[in-house]
């Protein structure tokens, strides 16, 4: 398998315009109306969804921590996004649940 | 639009300094960097309105910090550890993190006297990361490879339910020096998909006697509602005799019991076994609840095969020589948030000799704001 400089420049940026488009493709669209249906519900259902998103994807490795203030969970949350490879959506609520 | 236009002007800018004498290694480099202008900028037009929050996030030093004393067929080995992990958030979209290792070994040698050992430092990965989309982020830099989850995941002392490596940890997850795109994204309601594509260009092999190039993935399904992960590993070697390894991980919690099952298996041309480990949280016990939900009862059990390498070469990598059994039960107890003591006890069999394994000791989290924090917003 000979791998050079143009092969893996072509597959990166199919990689990346696929996930552009997939942001705009049906499913796409109705992981984007679950996100819009969860905002337009109130606060507490959004903790609620958040807390058991936590349990869910954060639960799986380790114990829920103490809450720290938004600035500092904004970068673990991005961090674990990363590393736990989370959803988008699954950080935006966990990221609300873990702040208030 | 007015992005999209820009890229449209930008790339065709590039394409009039295209000129038809240049060499093919030239106008190859050049479609590389048209193909990536191109994609960047298009990223650009949608990836501007995708946070909201308005509390930017600041760089912080987390970590751990371990102290614990094992002792395997008799012989104590103190073993203290600082894992400081940087996170530098930049913009919007951004992520610098590294994280290091600062570890000490003291033993007493066979014939008497003071404990002594080697310090040992190293990089475990030093990366950034680009959320190009809700479903994409592009890393490149020393990554910790994605070979099953243990390395990725579940390696920090504080997480991990035993402080024993799996025997079968040394598969195949020398860091990666190079790129890889990661992510996850909602498949149904009721399901996730988290992926990860990787290149190495160089891994620095355990000891830092290997270097070698390979391609490989990992993809898991979540499935919410039984709360279970299934997923598998896949990797090639780009070099020598270019051997595939496999290999699948597993993990369930249960959402009526507080009880985590984990497992996984590995495959490779060096060895092969798997590894099952539960822990259970006395949350449930009626009596002694103050003292009894900070408990945790952890047990696993392994199993290494030999692989084509020879015993000396398995030594190299960290992998046992023979044909190996373990089982390992252990007790942890979180004293305070991210900060556990640890108590195990297990037997290991093989060919080579069977003996007990004892550990106790201290793990802790730290997390320090290098900027101001604020305020929780439910003090404001």
């Amino acid at each position: 398998m000979k791998l050079n400089l143009s092969s893996v420049a072509a597959t990166l940026s199919t990689l990346i315009l696929a996930s552009s488009l997939l942001a705009g493709s049906p499913s796409a669209k109705r992981a984007a109306e679950s996100t819009a249906v969860v905002r337009g519900s109130d606060d507490d259902s959004r903790r609620i969804e958040g807390e058991k998103r936590f349990h869910s994807n954060c639960g799986r490795c380790h114990a829920a921590p103490q809450k720290f203030p938004p600035r500092m969970m904004g970068t673990v949350l991005r961090h674990m996004r990363v590393r736990a490879t989370i959803t988008d959506e699954d950080q935006r609520l966990i990221l609300l649940y873990m702040t208030q | 639009m007015r992005v999209k236009d820009n890229a449209c002007n930008e790339f065709s800018g590039v394409l009039l300094l295209y000129p038809a004498t240049k060499t093919a290694s030239e106008r190859r480099r050049r479609t590389v960097v048209c193909a990536a202008t191109l994609v960047f900028l298009f990223q650009a037009s949608f990836i501007c309105a995708q946070t909201e929050s308005s509390d930017k996030p600041i760089p912080i030093l987390t970590g751990n910090f371990g102290a614990f004393s094992f002792v395997s067929g008799g012989h104590n080995l103190i073993d203290t550890q600082i894992n400081p992990v940087l996170l530098v958030p930049l913009g919007d979209h951004w992520l610098i993190e590294s994280r290091a290792e600062f570890e000490g070994q003291f033993q007493r040698p066979t014939d008497g006297g003071p404990y002594g050992g080697p310090v040992t430092k190293h990089v475990d990965y030093a990366q950034i990361d680009y959320i190009a989309s809700p479903y994409l982020t592009v890393t490149a830099g020393r990554l910790l490879t994605p070979f099953g989850v243990f390395n990725e995941r579940l390696y920090p002392v504080w997480i991990r339910f035993l402080q024993p490596d799996p025997l079968i940890l040394p598969i195949r997850t020398a860091p990666s020096d190079g790129a890889m795109f990661r992510g996850g994204f909602p498949v149904n309601s009721g399901a996730n998909l988290n992926y990860a594509l990787y290149v190495s260009a160089t891994s620095i092999g355990i000891g830092s006697v290997d270097s070698e190039r390979h391609v490989g993935g990992r993809m898991g399904f979540f499935l919410a509602g039984p709360r279970v992960e299934l997923g598998g590993s896949w990797q090639k070697s780009l070099q020598d005799d270019r051997k595939n390894a496999f290999g699948f991980h597993m993990s369930w919690q249960p959402a009526k019991l507080p009880l985590s099952l984990r497992s996984e298996y590995a495959r490779a041309f060096e060895g092969s076994g798997y590894w099952v480990e539960g822990a259970y949280r006395l949350t449930q016990i009626p009596f002694w609840q103050k003292a009894m939900r900070h408990t945790e009862f952890v047990a696993r059990g392994q199993q290494f095969f030999v692989g084509a390498v020879g015993a000396d070469a398995e030594d190299g990598l960290g992998l046992p020589g023979a044909n190996t059994r373990e089982a390992d039960f252990g007790m942890n107890y979180f004293l305070r948030d991210g900060m556990k003591g640890i108590f195990s006890y297990g037997r290991q069999f093989s060919s080579a000799g069977n003996f007990n394994q004892w550990s106790v000791g201290l793990a802790y989290r730290f997390l320090i704001p290098l900027g101001p924090s604020g305020a929780p917003r439910e003090m404001r």
